[in-house]
């Protein structure tokens, strides 16, 4: 889910362009020169993953992930999913070059409080708490974006009101299948591989 | 879907034979002020510039309206949204539905700046190898992690892809059909999770390999970039083209798009 060109007012433009700068410089901290392959492998599973659409009705939506990419890669989901959305702008052209900082904000905003919701696992000791925080932060990472890109079109003007109301509704089936996706996922690699998931591993990958 | 952006960056004309660096910077500039634009008469100038730029470029045409087709059928729905949801009172009513010019017009701005982007973008990255401009980035002052990733992740793409189409081939062999239920999605999920611990593991031995090969963190290459003096004289033609198009905007020769055509 992004914005397109066009659409929004330079203030919006210009906000999404330096959080995104501030966000990606203050997750980018500390960056061992070991995780730089590393980040950009995970990066191009998910944008590899949100090519697979899966069939919601008579339509059909794609994976967006990025709850996932909280799971995964903890605070450095940041300037994973800004590298996927610089790529997407490049080579698809849809969220293109002018709202790379918007869509950033938007979806890598998603990711870092996925992410948040994620590590609340640790106070809690239930069966399959891999599986029921991996939904829940799949589905807060999805309707966190939705918020924030309402807020951006709310921001740019009163025109917009009704369309940000249209792109909060769509969220809400997303959210249920990105839940149901990332839960299974964070199920499947505690299982299987527990240091891929960030919080489960000493010293790799993780910020601090 | 074309992810390979560079397959025609072989070709020759003066948009290829121009230096990265100038191109992306001239090019980028042009993009924002497109963004930028309010007024639709400026927008049409816009995209006149762009699909000039394109002819000049030499992509072939069905690459480049391919390309195109995302953004248009991201934008349609804009053109059923904006003149039914557009504050105020509708000009007439459609089918019992309001519909405002105001909001058709605010949709035809939006769909004409971002062709224009769109269009743009592709001539900017379509003509030359992906490589390339991003070293061009780099030349740019854009962080050198930034560079370093987005190579990586581009290189990756490809293998990945693969990776995933030979793994749902496999899935369809197995007799699995997708549908609306909670196995479909549980199954993507040990999907998407077995991707996953693949590809690290996979660039696991990787890194290895790099760092045995004295990896510290740069790729150097036998890129080097030269510029003369028609580089210079394109940019300037580009920048001075992004000036026009903001001076006609903001100086009030014509309406915003909520107000007029014109």
């Amino acid at each position: 889910m992004h914005i397109s060109d066009g659409i929004l007012s330079a203030p919006v433009l210009v906000t999404g362009f330096v959080g995104t700068g501030i966000l990606a410089a203050a997750t980018l901290r500390k960056m061992d020169m070991e995780e730089v392959p590393k980040i950009a492998v995970i990066t191009s599973v998910f944008f590899v993953a949100s090519l697979i659409h899966v069939p919601v009705g008579p339509t059909s939506v794609h994976l967006i992930l990025n709850g996932l990419v909280g799971v995964v890669l903890g605070w450095r989901a940041f300037p994973a999913i800004f590298l996927g959305i610089i790529l997407q702008a490049i080579l698809f052209g849809h969220g293109g070059v002018s709202v790379i900082g918007v869509n950033t904000l938007m979806m890598g905003g998603g990711g870092l409080i996925a992410y948040g919701v994620w590590q609340l696992r640790h106070h809690f000791n239930i069966k399959n708490k891999e599986v029921v925080f991996g939904a829940l932060a799949g589905a807060t990472g999805t309707i966190s974006s939705g918020i924030i890109l309402a807020l951006a079109l709310l921001t740019t003007g009163e025109e917009f009101f009704a369309t940000a109301g249209y792109a909060l509704a769509v969220h809400i089936p997303i959210m249920i299948t990105e839940a149901i996706v990332v839960g299974a996922c964070a199920g499947f690699l505690k299982r299987v591989k527990p240091e891929v998931l960030a919080g489960e591993r000493p010293q790799q990958l993780e910020s601090e | 879907m074309p992810l390979d952006i560079d397959r025609y960056a072989h070709l020759s004309s003066p948009i290829q034979r121009w230096d990265p660096r100038f191109k992306i910077g001239a090019l980028g500039l042009l993009v924002l002020a497109i963004a930028l634009i309010k007024t639709l008469p400026v927008a049409v100038i816009a995209l006149v510039i762009a699909v000039i730029l394109a002819f000049m470029s030499g992509l072939p045409f069905g690459f480049v309206t391919h390309g195109l087709s995302f953004v248009t059928i991201f934008l349609v729905p804009f053109f059923i949204i904006m003149p039914m949801t557009y504050p105020g009172e509708a000009a007439m009513h459609f089918l019992g539905l309001p519909f405002a010019w105001e909001g058709f017009r605010l949709a035809t701005l939006i769909f004409v700046k971002a062709v224009a982007i769109v269009l743009c973008s592709f001539v900017c990255f379509g003509t030359s190898r992906f490589d390339i401009s991003m070293i061009a980035l780099q030349h740019l002052k854009c962080p050198k992690v930034i560079v370093q990733m987005l190579l990586f992740t581009y290189r990756y793409t490809f293998t990945f892809l693969e990776e995933m189409r030979r793994m749902q081939t496999s899935m369809r062999a197995r007799g699995f059909v997708p549908k609306t239920d909670g196995y479909t999605l549980r199954t993507y999920g040990n999907f998407v999770g077995t991707l996953l611990v693949r590809s690290f593991e996979r660039t696991e031995r990787v890194f290895k390999a790099m760092l045995s090969k004295g990896y510290q963190g740069e790729f150097h290459t036998l890129v080097t970039f030269s510029s003369d003096a028609t580089d210079v004289v394109k940019a300037l033609v580009t920048v001075m083209l992004m000036i026009a198009l903001m001076v006609l905007d903001f100086g009030g020769y014509f309406h915003q798009a909520i107000h007029a055509w014109y």
